[in-house]
């Protein structure tokens, strides 16, 4: 047991310490983090941002050297995380770029498309969404039927995505298509392709969420196109692509914790700070009690994930338990928001400027419905422990 | 950064398994509800000859001078067989208690014995009608000529048939009702009026302890007079992380069993963890049994470090422990469908080992406060 970080390590945290000091946008460290409501605007403030990180080195610290990352361990990130989180930093606009598409490319992409895409995801100038969900294959991917087919030197791409996060700023699609008509086996036939976003056969419709936003998109390909340079690994082998991607998530469940972790501080301030019959809420057993239990819980969870990053360390490639990282983490990131917004009584329903407190906590007591849907079901992840952790047999019918 | 046990305690572990596995698991709380303790007492003898008792003491009195985390593997599989006794209390409440605020001769007369084997030790604090708080503690030890005269009545003490000594809980001062009480050590002796206590977890036997005008020596408190209940906190300290060991073992266990069973028993033509009521359920208990894990292996961990979160993390790993056992063991018994609720099949074993832990020095509520209180919120 060694909850020590080495000298090596602590001092990665100092240099990302002094860098995001000096470099976060102004005003940031003392709490001026508005972000522009407009979307163009928006846009380009992360765009920017996406930039400041690429030119102190900051991007993509796990990638390999040669490609403009650092060559960061797995505790390098870990401590990357922890401070993005201490300081708030501005979300990354190009995460599925950062975090998924790029190291695939890295694992499986052709020398052309490496020299293609990569520098441009790290400097923000091209970003990434990912196209799996179709209104009828969600969680099973395998239903989905937009399709390629070749046609003389091209390919075209015909069908619609749903629930495309950041396809509204996006410049690149990472798109899952069909493209064998008789697959005897639904993995089979499935094609990655690396779709422009912006040519003519592409619109995209901001689907508005729960929470007033509209993070996520209805996409529609009509003859859109496509060449054989834009197919990631091989044709009809879309499948292994998508497993190749998904092990490069290497700690991103872990920045949520930290999150987490930080909300649950807040939500202890809250409760300081509210008063019921003119006592702080912190008084009051119930709540005491509950906040202890959370307590409990936040810190299970990230010492679980500790324990499942060791193992991840000594096995050098995470296993299924990550999932339970995942499920547990959104679920109580839902629990928590709810039991902020709960504490604060019937003022709990008041947003944006009429909240009472934080307005923080409405926007992500929403918003933690999203969470447990998003990147695979709270119900998917329970299959996949019971069947890859608890090795249960398989549902019928998968 | 490394969170796990290292290699020699996953090693140890297996040699307890084994041993335990040998004297047939359960079948060591099964043969305490026939009231016959001989398989108990190999056990403990059994434990004291691969070192488990003298772990946590010093070499000068013939111990390992290891820390708490070392007798997590003890621990975890003590609680996946339920084996009762006194192995908990007398390693983890009375020797840290001990090697903290026992006098030099106090540490003679009892560490080498506890090391070695030969001295098992019960705990003796909660009274009829009163919780486990220093306002429900009623037992005097008063000053008489030069003696002291003990008065009162202990209930729910563990095991009190086969201990060799008790460390009770006494009130020593009226006026001061936050503390005031004081810890004594008294070893068992002919006198001492012992009445075994019927409960539904027949297999963790539990006593009345009546002590009237019961003569003690000075030398037999334990560290300052009136200060019992504030060093007894060191002690729980200690304890409760090695109870939170002892219920993952037994989480461990109860989710081994309803995954297993699941995979075998058949409806519908399939096997039941098909069905994702079931398999859901399982996967519940294994995420709660993971965290749980999580929690204790660092409660056993910070304990002997001082980590600013220490009290807060083992309280936390307490209480998560404490209320997830009860949830996992009774997932359990529905999982397992009719033979769940039989005599037969363990299930009810761990319902019942899950409800008496739940309370036992202290409650849920009791703890949480003190994680709240240690924060400082
Ligand atoms: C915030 C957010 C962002 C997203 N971003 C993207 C993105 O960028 N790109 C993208 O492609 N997709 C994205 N998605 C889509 C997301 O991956 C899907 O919504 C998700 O996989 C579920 O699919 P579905 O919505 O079709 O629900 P369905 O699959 O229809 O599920 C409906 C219900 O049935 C349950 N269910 C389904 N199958 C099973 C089963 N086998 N066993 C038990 N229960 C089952 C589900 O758990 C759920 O409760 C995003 C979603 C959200 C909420």
């Amino acid at each position: 047991m060694d909850f020590s970080f080495t000298k090596k390590e602590e001092k990665f945290r100092t240099e990302l310490r002094t860098w995001l000091e000096a470099n976060l946008p102004e005003g940031w460290l003392e709490g001026k983090r508005d972000l522009p409501e407009d979307l163009d605007e928006y846009s380009r403030v992360l765009r920017a941002w996406q930039h400041t990180l690429y030119e102190g080195g900051w991007a993509a610290i796990a990638w390999p050297k040669e490609y403009g990352g650092r060559g960061a361990s797995l505790m390098e990130e870990i401590i990357y995380h922890q401070e993005m989180v201490r300081v708030k930093a501005p979300p990354l606009i190009n995460y599925i770029g950062i975090h998924m598409v790029g190291p695939t490319l890295i694992d499986i992409g052709t020398d052309e498309q490496k020299e293609r895409y990569l520098k441009k995801i790290l400097t923000g100038e091209e970003i990434w969404c990912q196209g799996y969900s179709e209104p009828g294959a969600g969680s099973d991917l395998t239903g989905l039927k937009t399709r390629a087919v070749k046609d003389g030197d091209h390919w075209l791409i015909n069908g619609q995505k749903v629930w495309t996060s950041f396809g509204h700023v996006a410049d690149k699609c990472f798109l899952l298509t069909r493209t064998s008509t008789h697959p005897e086996k639904k993995h089979r036939g499935i094609t990655v392709f690396m779709m422009d976003m912006h040519q003519p056969g592409v619109e995209t419709l901001p689907i508005v969420q729960m929470d007033g936003h509209s993070e996520f998109n209805e996409v529609y390909m009509t003859d859109a196109v496509a060449t054989d340079a834009d197919i990631v690994g091989q044709v009809d082998s879309g499948w292994h692509v998508l497993i190749a991607l998904m092990l490069h998530e290497r700690t991103g469940i872990g920045a949520e914790l930290f999150t987490l972790e930080k909300q649950f501080n807040d939500t202890v301030e809250l409760a300081q700070q509210y008063k019921v019959n003119g006592k702080p809420l912190i008084e009051n057993p119930a709540i005491r009690q509950k906040l202890a239990s959370f307590y409990a819980r936040v810190r299970g969870s990230l010492l679980n994930y500790y324990k499942n990053l060791t193992t991840t360390i000594k096995n050098g490639q995470p296993g299924a338990e990550t999932s339970i990282d995942k499920l547990v983490v959104t679920e109580l990131n839902q629990a928590l928001s709810a039991f902020a917004v709960e504490i604060q009584g019937h003022q709990g329903v008041l947003v944006d400027k009429d909240a009472v407190a934080d307005p923080k906590w409405q926007h992500l007591f929403l918003a933690s419905f999203g969470q447990t849907i998003g990147g695979g079901t709270s119900e998917v992840q329970r299959n996949t422990i019971g069947e890859r952790v608890l090795g249960l047999p398989k549902d019928m019918g998968r | 950064m490394d969170f796990s046990l290292t290699e020699e305690q996953e090693m140890f572990r297996g040699h307890i398994r084994k041993m335990l596995d040998k004297f047939g698991g359960t079948q060591i709380a099964r043969e305490m509800i026939d009231d016959n303790p001989q398989s108990l007492k190999k056990v403990y003898t059994t434990l004291a000859e691969l070192g488990c008792s003298g772990i946590n003491i010093p070499e000068e009195y013939g111990g390992m001078d290891l820390e708490a985390l070392d007798l997590v593997p003890t621990f975890e599989e003590m609680g996946r067989s339920l084996v009762p006794g006194l192995f908990m209390e007398t390693s983890a409440l009375a020797v840290p208690t001990l090697k903290k605020y026992a006098t030099e001769e106090q540490k003679q007369h009892n560490l080498p014995a506890i090391a070695s084997g030969e001295k098992w030790i019960s705990f003796a604090a909660l009274e009829p009608f009163n919780d486990f708080s220093p306002a429900g503690i009623h037992c005097t030890l008063v000053q008489q000529d030069g003696q002291y005269v003990l008065n009162g009545t202990k209930t729910l003490v563990p095991e009190a048939e086969l201990a060799d000594a008790f460390l009770v809980l006494v009130r020593t001062n009226e006026e001061d009702q936050e503390d005031g009480l004081s810890l004594v050590l008294i070893d068992q002796t002919e006198d001492m009026k012992i009445e075994k206590q019927s409960s539904f977890d027949e297999s963790k036997h539990v006593s009345k302890v009546e002590f009237q005008n019961f003569i003690i020596e000075e030398n037999q408190i334990i560290g300052e007079l009136d200060k019992g209940w504030t060093q007894l906190q060191e002690g729980l300290l200690y304890f409760n992380a090695a109870l939170s060991s002892y219920i993952v073992g037994a989480m461990e266990q109860v989710v081994q069993m309803a995954n297993e069973y699941a995979k075998i028993r058949e409806q519908f033509g399939q096997a039941i963890g098909r069905f994702q009521a079931i398999k859901h359920s399982i996967v519940n208990m294994k995420v709660n049994l993971e965290i749980a894990r999580s929690l204790s292996h660092y409660a056993n961990w910070v304990v002997d470090t001082d980590e600013s979160d220490r009290e807060a993390t083992v309280y936390s790993a307490r209480t998560y422990a404490t209320e997830k056992f009860i949830e996992v063991s009774a997932h359990n018994i529905q999982i397992h469908g009719g033979i769940g609720f039989t005599e037969e099949i363990d299930c009810h074993l761990y319902v019942k080992r899950a409800r008496y832990y739940d309370q036992y020095v202290g409650s849920t509520p009791f703890y949480q406060e003190k994680v709240v209180a240690s924060l400082g919120w």
